[in-house]
């Protein structure tokens, strides 16, 4: 009893003193394993969202770097501007014309991969995947040769089934629509691996239960994939709509925003105000900041709305 | 949130196995024919770009589809190559990629080993704080940025397009995700016989998590070597142009002369080194795209 006491006595305070240390150290070691990926943060993704809140409030000089301050004055002409409207319009008209198709493609394709076929599902796979390593810049580019109206490898097909093809990137009525095709062909890729692997995911158990009970292949995918399917579906809805309003290099390779602005989508809009020609750069702080609190609230309502239907199974 | 399950994931790269000795299914072959035809449509756009790469440009005017047969030709390359510094462009891509992709490979790695292995006050905090990070859309960034970075006077230079993207969140958060799973005793055991942190790391968890480090490297490479807005507005000077924004303008000029030929050269040579790690690692990357899936 004696001794054990006294150990305890003689080894409390070293002890203590020993975790103090070990807090501190460990703390302090901690802090230099984080410094890099926390300074980098800090700088160029949390300071600058405070940073162009002040410049929305401002008149930047278009060259050099003066500044008034104008209050809320920036948001309130864009709030009244067509424009500002349109852009916004075309955003959402975007993410209507990408998401649903882009998802339920890819849904479809993967479904069809998931099929166990004997032989070549590699070569299946590594053909539909590949879009996942092309740039927005390198998928503009290849749509711009095929939407060519002269020697365009479309029209050039719809030629020969006797079609007069449009002019696919100038014209008012088939801008957007052109565009839409290249960003759903660049994402198809990724939306298909995600799915793939939702659908892999699911346990046969399912599917062999509702067999012997003689469901229909359309019954199987509608009451057990797309229920089991449904948290892979939230990810897909949320990571569209967040890429479909940041779409950029697609549309400054295809159209630069034209014809007229038909298709000038709000980041493009940004890029014209903060970049091209005479620099607005408070204005397109403002606007930036808009569609950032558009694609948060967006994606805010889908995790709601979305949470009852979600099954975790 | 569940952690992703590895097992899962092999399922999509292996084709299946245990399936494949099922006994052979009717109505495989239409299977078979919409499956192809399916990849083939979307493989399309770019075996369009290859094939037109390699035809005249008198050929391709003549008759698009003539593409297909030969007589086929380099010519297109020589003329992408020698009207614009693409060789320059190039290697400003390998460089800003290259220095994007091991610092944020690096400091994942060191980030993520303290989120799973050391108790300190405000980890949770950080945590957030570097999670968060993913929410905060590029569009709001890139003008402070923009102003930042020319302000210090790194507009066209290499410190300029890769600083404000030297850190990933993404990978310090799956890098975390792999190292918790790592087995706490190996930990203690390590610390018994005296080894420090840092020897831990180098020594047992790098080496432990190399399929893991894999594929955050191709996710760098590929979301360096692809960017667009950043590199557009941070260079203005040509011989600073990355391959992408480089295509850009060759496009832009070449049209004019509606050179199509030299064109696809050009759209060819900048995402061949995206094709090939597409080609070498593309179990990896499947992998690393279906772990980020996987984990909400």
């Amino acid at each position: 009893m004696a001794t054990r006491a006294a150990e305890a006595t003689t080894d409390a305070e070293p002890r203590r003193k020993r975790k103090l240390r070990g807090v501190k150290q460990g703390g302090m070691k901690a802090y230099l394993y984080l410094a890099p990926t926390l300074i980098v943060l800090l700088v160029f993704v949390y300071f600058p969202i405070i940073e162009s809140f002040r410049l929305s409030l401002n008149r930047v000089a278009p060259f050099g770097s003066a500044e008034i301050f104008v209050g809320f004055e920036h948001y309130t002409r864009l709030l009244q501007s067509s424009e500002f409207w349109n852009n916004v319009l075309v955003s959402v008209f975007f993410m209507i014309g990408t998401v649903p198709i882009g998802i339920a493609l890819a849904v479809g394709i993967a479904l069809l991969l998931s099929y166990p076929v004997r032989r070549l599902a590699w070569a299946h796979r590594m053909l539909v995947f590949v879009p996942v390593v092309i740039s927005s810049a390198i998928a503009g580019v290849l749509f711009r040769w095929l939407y060519n109206p002269v020697v365009g490898h479309i029209n050039t097909w719809l030629g020969a089934i006797g079609i007069d093809g449009p002019d696919w990137l100038t014209s008012r009525s088939t801008a957007l629509f052109a565009v839409t095709v290249a960003v759903v062909w660049r994402q198809l890729g990724f939306n298909v691996i995600i799915a793939l692997a939702g659908l892999q995911q699911i346990d046969d158990v399912y599917y062999e239960a509702a067999k012997v009970d003689g469901a229909s292949a359309w019954h199987r995918i509608r009451y057990i994939t797309l229920p089991l399917l449904s948290p892979t579906l939230l990810f897909l809805v949320v990571i569209n709509v967040i890429i479909s309003f940041q779409a950029f290099g697609e549309i400054d390779i295809l159209t630069q925003g034209g014809p007229g602005q038909a298709t000038e989508n709000l980041v493009y809009s940004v890029f014209v105000d903060g970049f091209v020609g005479t620099r607005f750069r408070g204005l397109a702080s403002a606007q930036a900041f808009l569609l950032a609190i558009m694609v948060i609230a967006v994606s805010f309502i889908q995790f709601r709305g979305f949470r009852k239907r979600v099954h975790y199974g | 949130m569940t952690a992703f399950e590895p097992e899962a994931v092999d399922v999509l790269v292996e084709t299946n196995e245990k399936k494949v000795a099922a006994p052979r299914r009717r109505g495989e072959l239409p299977i078979q024919i919409s499956l192809f035809a399916i990849g083939a449509l979307v493989a399309l756009p770019i075996v369009v770009a290859l094939f037109t790469s390699v035809t005249s440009l008198s050929e391709i005017l003549r008759d698009p589809n003539s593409v297909w047969s030969p007589p086929w030709t380099f010519d297109n390359f020589v003329t992408a190559w020698t009207a614009t510094p693409f060789g320059r462009f190039m290697v400003n891509s390998f460089i800003q990629t290259g220095l994007i992709t091991i610092a944020q490979v690096l400091f994942s790695i060191l980030a993520a080993y303290a989120f799973a292995m050391f108790r300190f006050p405000g980890r949770n905090l950080m945590f957030a704080v570097v999670l968060g990070s993913l929410m905060v859309p590029f569009e709001l960034t890139f003008i402070p940025n923009f102003v930042l970075i020319s302000n210090l006077g790194w507009a066209n230079t290499y410190q300029g397009l890769v600083i404000p993207f030297l850190a990933s969140a993404f990978g310090v958060f799956m890098l975390r995700q792999f190292f918790m799973a790592l087995p706490r005793d190996l930990y203690d055991a390590a610390k018994i016989d005296g080894a420090t942190d840092w020897y831990y790391l180098w020594k047992v968890v790098v080496p432990l998590s190399k399929g893991a480090i894999a594929a955050l490297t191709i996710f760098s490479f590929l979301g360096a070597w692809n960017q667009y807005l950043w590199p557009l507005v941070i260079t203005n000077e040509e011989s600073m142009r990355t391959a992408q924004i480089g295509i850009r303008f060759f496009l832009v000029n070449q049209e004019r002369a509606t050179d199509w030929g030299a064109i696809m050269a050009g759209a060819t040579i900048v995402m061949l080194p995206t094709l090939l790690v597409f080609l070498v690692a593309q179990k990896q990357l499947v992998k690393g795209i279906a772990m980020s899936g996987l984990k909400g």
